[in-house]
């Protein structure tokens, strides 16, 4: 998102300064101004906006940090840079002297501090109640006590604040949970290396002999005396016979299953360890279990996500979650559970670990690797070591540095964050109109008292402020409600898929109620309330004395 | 009857009356139910969509072949002879009566530059049962159809031929008549050329981001690369995704997953024979947990929220209109006629802000909007059902009740000394 707004920002930025005929489109959701002769062609994805124009060639990599314009290295960017192209082709980067537009700017300032509006508003909406008691002299003692009066009305209002905020605080709570796995399941100094062209594990195909050397190269981690720590891994998904009651429809699920090589050094790479009681898989990856000779048979040994082995142990009668020495069917062989993975939080969360050998027989990927994980000294070095292994020669790989791999699996969250906050939106507006109902009808009730208020000497600014006060009384009430239930939806667990870079992957998450989402039901509520009260208030604030005691 | 007909008619008269002596609150009443009624709405199409395309029909059904274990489904080109056939041996097994085998061929347009403006995915199959076999092409006008049949016979005739969908076309910025080089992801160093023939029409909406081509294109060039490299491609094996069928009903279907399922012909890989219904449940079961939120969370949540709006305004409404209620008491009007009243002011506000908000959002969603982009699993946008009109109907009017009948309870229930001896 950040990336995309940069992106935005640099071409409007870019924009201001050319000359001749100016060339507007929009791609991706980027609009971009170009001048030119003919119209740009613009590709654009999250990490990278290439624009060429008349034969030039601008490519603005946000991550990699390089900036290449007309073929010319003009070296390093950073997000939130801005950069311009004089007409006579010399590049400026940040340059004070041409400042972007208002707009353009106040939004790059909110989204770099976005946190830091969001409590300087609530502190301020908050600020702003304690200051209108304050100086509104009605005393606040007035309006509550008209609340507890029409208490019936009161509550209602109330309620419907509460289940505004606390619908929007749950289905945050869900976006945040996605963001959060995304965010924890990728290690800063870890490069995912795939094969050329492939953005994602599940499309990569790297045969043994493409790989080469690449684990050799120089950047990636020792482990002990002779071994590095990278992590060849080949990633497939199985399906798994839900088993089902007589006349149901048959169920199946997708099941994501990691062959590694080394789960040892896998456990290094990728940060996991076992939960107590279990251990890794043996070096065949299988365990015979005898009998006569009819019965003896091979179990694959598994090690399975926290996620999973609930999931997976919802199945069985009593649901309790699967754990180790458990079994359970996956194609047409049986899997005993060898341990299972204190993975909870990320996506590894919903894998199950094999010997890659035996996920490679089974899921027909028996001569290569889906990707090779490889741990560098820390993020800088994993940028650097991506680069490398892209730049080689002897190899035709891709790579990026696993944190983007899975800032990239984000996508799906975007999108629901999007659907989110106009439910949201609609959702407030209609408690906005049920809010100036109550308001109104409050209003007209006590015209008497306003009119009595006006004679005792209070001006019309204070009966605004008081009427607005009551509204905002009651929306601070029920958004605080709203909160507390949403709370309750902290730690509940979900299915989903994350998806972005053209892959997918199943994943269970935990819903994630944080101190942001809260302050932003809250914050929601006081605008509902504020906007929801100030027309009515501004209605009460014009009665006349004489009339309204008529 | 005429009698009762007159005093219908004076009740509707007091009732429009009621409701534009407070022109504001009734306007804010209305404001509230039309945007929450959206909500429900736009919850319901989508949920409505779901349960559709995830519920078994009785008859013309379709069913999937696919790879009994793994996932992506890869089946042998070789298993789609006696597929099509149903795995019929026997003069009385049943026979399918259509078929269309399906693969995916995706890749970049630039190999260098992994962007979703260079990747395009396309289904392979024969193209003379793209009109009859994939989902709503068979429901095309006549100008549409002869337009898509133009296509297939293009398609069938010049293999390389490829139809884009309109939003895909845009994305990749090309046009109709260009010529793609595609570099294969899914089939590496299957590098197809084709030419952009057409695009769907854009009376089928779903198709929007869709492409398809000939799937004897991608045969022969896995066939091609087995003679240059002088091996299979490791993909060539098996490059079938899933094979469609159609059976004439349920029965059926249940005697062609018997003749699959028993026969020896598809041992390695297993075949798994389930309705398409069931297919597409297995697939959604990863969002299980969202579409259970959206239908037993949100939309509750939101009828619940209107319900109190539309609560909190007519119970103002009969808070200070008592004297007025107890007034026609006196004139004759009895506990019922007055419930009755109150009822139908709820109702009529109700029912025509739920039938314009749903209308509203049928026409502005559908027609000028394009459907609800929500991308979820393979579906990219949503439509608002024909249906959704008597939803808004349906859900203002109910809720309205709901809303309105412990108000107009208390109003059936006013006394009119009470009331004149609170004034006296």
């Amino acid at each position: 998102m950040r990336h995309w707004l940069s992106g935005l920002c640099m071409l409007l930025a870019l924009s201001s300064v050319a000359r001749g005929e100016i060339n507007i489109g929009d791609k991706g959701g980027i609009t971009y101004s170009v001048s030119s002769s003919k119209t740009p062609q613009v590709v654009d994805d999250e990490n990278e906006i290439v624009i060429t124009a008349d034969a030039k060639r601008l490519e603005i990599k946000f991550k990699a940090g390089r900036l290449v314009y007309d073929g010319k290295d003009c070296g390093t960017i950073k997000t939130g840079d801005r950069v311009a192209i004089e007409p006579d082709g010399k590049i400026t980067v940040n340059d004070e002297s041409r400042p972007v537009t208002g707009l353009v700017a106040a939004w790059r300032f909110f989204v770099k501090h976005w946190r830091e509006f969001l409590y300087g508003s609530l502190a301020a909406a908050l600020a702003l109640m304690v200051l209108l008691s304050l100086i509104g002299k009605v005393p606040v003692s007035y309006n509550v006590r008209n609340l507890f009066v029409r208490w019936k009305t009161t509550v209602m209002t109330a309620l419907a604040f509460t289940l505004v905020v606390a619908l929007m605080t749950v289905m945050m709570a869900f976006v945040n949970g996605m963001y959060t796995l995304t965010e924890s399941s990728g290690q800063l100094g870890n490069v995912m290396i795939l094969s050329s062209g492939s953005n994602d594990e599940g499309f990569s195909n790297l045969a043994f002999d493409d790989v080469g050397n690449v684990e050799k190269m120089e950047g990636i981690q020792p482990y002990g005396n002779d071994k590095r720590l990278a992590s060849k891994e080949v990633f497939v998904m199985g399906n798994q016979t839900i088993p089902v009651g007589p006349g149901q429809k048959p169920k199946r699920r997708f099941v994501q299953i990691r062959g590694i090589e080394d789960p040892v050094v896998a456990a290094l790479v990728h940060a996991l360890s076992l939960k107590p009681g279990g251990q890794w898989f043996s070096e065949a990856g299988v365990e015979e279990v005898s009998g006569d000779k009819a019965s003896t048979q091979n179990l694959i040994q598994a090690v399975i996500g926290n996620g999973l082995a609930a999931e997976m142990g919802s199945d069985r009668a009593g649901g309790k979650p699967l754990t180790v020495g458990d079994t359970f069917p996956l194609a047409d062989r049986t899997w005993k559970i060898a341990g299972v993975l204190d993975s909870s939080g990320s996506t590894f969360d919903s894998e199950i670990w094999v010997k890659r050998q035996i996920a490679g027989e089974q899921f027909g990927k028996p001569a290569s690797y889906t990707s090779i994980v490889v741990r560098a000294a820390g993020e800088k070095e994993a940028i650097k070591l991506a680069d490398k292994v892209k730049a080689s020669k002897e190899t035709a790989l891709n790579a990026l540095t696993e944190k983007q791999y899975y800032s990239n699996m984000a996508e799906t969250s975007k999108q629901f964050l999007y659907a989110i906050v106009v439910v949201a939106m609609v959702m407030a507006a209609g408690g906005v109109f049920g809010v100036m109902n109550t308001m109104f009808a409050a209003i007209s009730q006590r015209s008497k008292d306003i009119g009595v208020l006006r004679i005792m000497g209070y001006q019309r600014r204070q009966i605004l402020i008081s009427f607005l006060l009551e509204s905002l009384v009651l929306a601070l009430i029920g958004g605080l409600v709203g909160c507390a239930a949403g709370m309750l939806a902290d730690g509940w667990t979900a299915r989903s898929i994350i998806s972005g870079g053209g892959g997918a992957k199943f994943v269970v998450l935990r819903l994630v109620v944080s101190k942001e989402i809260l302050a932003a039901g809250l914050l929601l509520s006081l605008f509902m309330g504020m906007l929801g009260g100030f027309f009515p208030a501004i209605s009460a604030m014009r009665l006349r004395a004489l009339e309204s005691l008529r | 009857m005429l009698s009762l007909l007159g005093t219908l008619a004076k009740f509707a008269v007091i009732i429009v009356k009621n409701v534009r002596r407070n022109l504001l609150r009734t306007t804010f009443t209305s404001l509230g139910t039309m945007t929450l009624v959206l909500v429900v709405t736009l919850v319901w199409s989508v949920l409505s969509f779901i349960d559709d395309q995830t519920s078994e029909k009785a008859n013309d059904l379709k069913v999937l072949i696919t790879e009994k274990n793994k996932s992506p489904s890869r089946l042998p080109y070789a298993y789609v002879s006696s597929l099509k056939e149903g795995a019929a041996r026997a003069p009385d097994d049943v026979r399918p009566v259509d078929y269309m085998t399906w693969v995916f061929y995706g890749g970049m347009l630039d190999p260098t530059k992994p962007s979703r403006e260079n990747f395009i995915f396309l289904i392979g199959g024969e193209p003379e049962k793209i009109p009859t076999m994939m989902e709503e092409l068979d429901q095309l006008g006549p100008a549409d159809r002869a337009r898509l049949d133009r296509a297939v016979q293009r398609m069938k005739e010049q293999r390389n031929a490829c139809v884009i969908g309109p939003e895909q076309l845009k994305t990749m910025n090309k046009k109709v008549g260009e010529r793609i080089k595609v570099s294969g992801l899914i089939f590496k160093g299957i590098d197809l050329e084709f030419e952009i023939i057409d695009t769907f029409p854009d009376a089928a909406k779903r198709y929007a981001q869709t492409s398809v081509m000939n799937i004897e294109y991608l045969l022969a060039a896995l066939e091609e690369y087995k003679v240059t490299n002088k091996k299979p491609h490791p993909e060539g094996d098996a490059p079938v995704a899933f094979v469609v069928l159609r059976v004439k009903n349920r029965a059926e279907l249940e005697r062609l997953t018997a003749q699959i399922g028993d026969s020896p012909l598809y041992t390695a890989p297993a075949v798994r024979c389930e309705s398409q219904g069931s297919a597409i449940s297995s697939f959604l079961e990863a969002y299980k947990d969202i579409f259970w939120g959206m239908r037993w969370l949100l939309g509750p949540a939101v009828l619940f929220t209107l319900s109190l709006v539309i609560a909190n305004a007519i119970s103002i409404s009969v808070r200070e209109r008592r004297m007025e209620i107890a007034l026609l008491k006196v004139l004759g009007f009895r506990p019922g006629h007055v419930m009755g009243l109150v009822l139908g002011e709820a109702l009529l506000i109700g029912t025509l802000s739920g039938v314009f908000s749903a209308g509203g959002a049928y026409l502005l969603i559908n027609k000028l909007a394009g459907g609800i982009p929500f991308p979820i699993a393979w579906f990219q946008r949503f439509f608002i059902p024909d249906q959704a009109l008597w939803w808004g109907l349906a859900v203002g009017a109910g809720t309205a009740f709901v809303g309105c009948i412990f108000p107009a309870l208390s109003a059936r229930s006013v006394r009119v000394a009470d009331v004149f001896s609170k004034i006296a």
